[in-house]
């Protein structure tokens, strides 16, 4: 099972645990419609698109409304922490919540117990708490982009918002110092997907790829598009690529759909995630070995 | 015979820390936050951070904006809201523009507001991780400039900060500033 995490931006939207699917731009789960947008709603819709594609089992999602006061952002980590070992899910991801190291070092602890660890990925505000309680090396897989990489860098930081102001940069040809620091500070989960102008995969330190093809500036405006790419990776994990392996093909799947669609800044991210399906068609085969012959998302390897 | 035992303290590490003039006021807060379902606890403030009385308030520092709107709706005076470990005692105040030909891109710490030169639109804001960034995201995108929703007053956490300050700089662009 693929397990994904995140809230939504509904103060009245209860938890929720179940298949999520896509239907008509929306995302669907327990019969509940939730809007493909920037945050969990992107990163599961990339996922989504992966699984349909593949033809893996749906993801699995556990959502809860939370507009920053963090109550539906605790409902989730609270069923997490008790249902985790039971769900033994294979990969866990983690997204859009409200920070909170106390809760997070539990959930660790639930994951610990568990017989099978999951893959654990994490990425937005999941990631913040992790590194700040000190957990980061716990991940498997976190995808910061170039100001994130300055907070994982920072020894202090608990936020990116109070990152020192010499290490504030969104010139993402310091990422190789950055990491290195990070790494050496034990803030970087095993496998880092820097997203940036250039995004750099790192593997327990060392660089073992960059993307920087296709050239699409705009990605970098549209909200969402670091969501999606989280997505991406944590799908292509699920589906038994190696983490690295997965981390390079999301940087170019997305870079990729920036293209197909023409992006602007002015685009929404459902316009990029509409491309996913063309994209995959056209480049996974050739980048991942994951082929189909002639039916949509029928493997031939 | 009964056995003396240390009660022991809650694991709360909340990352923040809020200090007060007077102790009646640190109190007061307190009641205040937990009122509003904030997670705090009363501290001795770090001999380091003392400002005026010795007692303090706990807090998740991502919660530091929304926290700031409670204070100054019921009247609590504080002196400041600080990190307990951090390189930086302020946010983060740098702000970086992006030119993308008919659209400007702010960013500002790790979020970015981006709107159309000519009508001064928001198209985009992107970046953060806190649960009411996708809000402010729906709240923000489509409206002009000067007509859309200050995170200032919607928005709850450090990332809804850096996004009222992103959408300040645009301001400044938009009346006509180098945003420099």
């Amino acid at each position: 099972m693929m397990l994904i995490a995140g809230t939504f931006p509904d103060g009245n939207l209860p938890l929720m645990v179940g298949e999520v699917r896509t239907e008509d731009g929306h995302l669907v789960i327990q019969g509940r419609r939730l809007p493909c947008m920037q945050g969990s709603g992107a990163m599961m819709s990339a996922a989504v698109a992966v699984a349909e594609y593949l033809k893996l089992d749906p993801p699995q999602a556990v959502v809860a409304g939370d507009i920053g006061q963090g109550k539906g952002s605790r409902a989730i980590y609270e069923y997490l922490i008790q249902n985790v070992n039971a769900l033994a899910p294979e990969v866990l991801a983690l997204h859009y919540w409200l920070p909170d190291m106390e809760l997070t070092r539990k959930l660790c602890e639930a994951v610990d117990r568990c017989g099978r660890r999951p893959v654990m990925v994490a990425d937005a505000a999941s990631m913040y708490s992790a590194k700040a309680a000190g957990l980061a090396p716990s991940f498997d897989i976190f995808t910061p982009d170039a100001t994130e990489m300055a907070f994982l860098a920072d020894p202090d930081a608990t936020h990116p918002a109070y990152i020192a102001r010499h290490l504030f940069d969104t010139d993402i040809t310091r990422t190789p110092r950055l990491v290195e620091t990070a790494y050496a500070n034990n803030s970087a989960a095993t496998l880092l997907l820097v997203k940036g102008a250039v995004d750099y995969v790192v593997r327990s330190g060392e660089i073992v790829d960059t993307i920087d093809e296709p050239d699409v500036p705009a990605l970098e405006a549209i909200g969402g598009t670091g969501d999606t790419i989280t997505g991406l990776v944590s799908a292509f994990v699920y589906a038994g690529l190696e983490a690295h392996e997965a981390a390079a093909i999301a940087a170019r799947a997305n870079r990729m759909a920036g293209q197909f669609a023409g992006a602007t800044p002015a685009h929404r991210i459902s316009d990029i995630i509409d491309q996913f399906p063309a994209v995959f068609r056209e480049y996974l085969c050739q980048w991942s070995g994951v082929c189909c012959t002639g039916t949509e998302g029928e493997h031939d390897d | 015979m009964g056995l003396l035992r240390q009660r022991k303290q809650p694991a709360f590490k909340g990352s923040g820390l809020v200090v007060f003039a007077d102790v009646h006021e640190a109190m007061k807060a307190e009641q205040v936050l937990k009122g509003a379902d904030y997670g705090v606890r009363l501290v001795a403030p770090p001999p380091a951070l003392r400002k005026g009385c010795d007692l303090a308030i706990e807090m998740n520092l991502v919660e530091q904006f929304g926290i700031e709107r409670l204070f100054r709706e019921k009247d609590v005076a504080y002196v400041e809201i600080l990190p307990l470990a951090a390189s930086a005692s302020q946010p983060l105040d740098v702000v970086k523009v992006t030119d993308f030909g008919d659209w400007f891109m702010v960013t500002a710490g790790n979020m970015k507001v981006t709107f159309n030169k000519e009508t001064g639109v928001i198209v985009n804001t992107s970046g953060g991780g806190c649960p009411d960034i996708p809000y402010l995201h729906a709240e923000l995108v489509d409206r002009r400039l000067a007509e859309a929703p200050d995170p200032k007053d919607i928005g709850f956490t450090l990332c809804a900060l850096m996004l009222h300050r992103a959408l300040q700089e645009c301001l400044v662009l938009w009346d006509g500033g180098d945003g420099s």
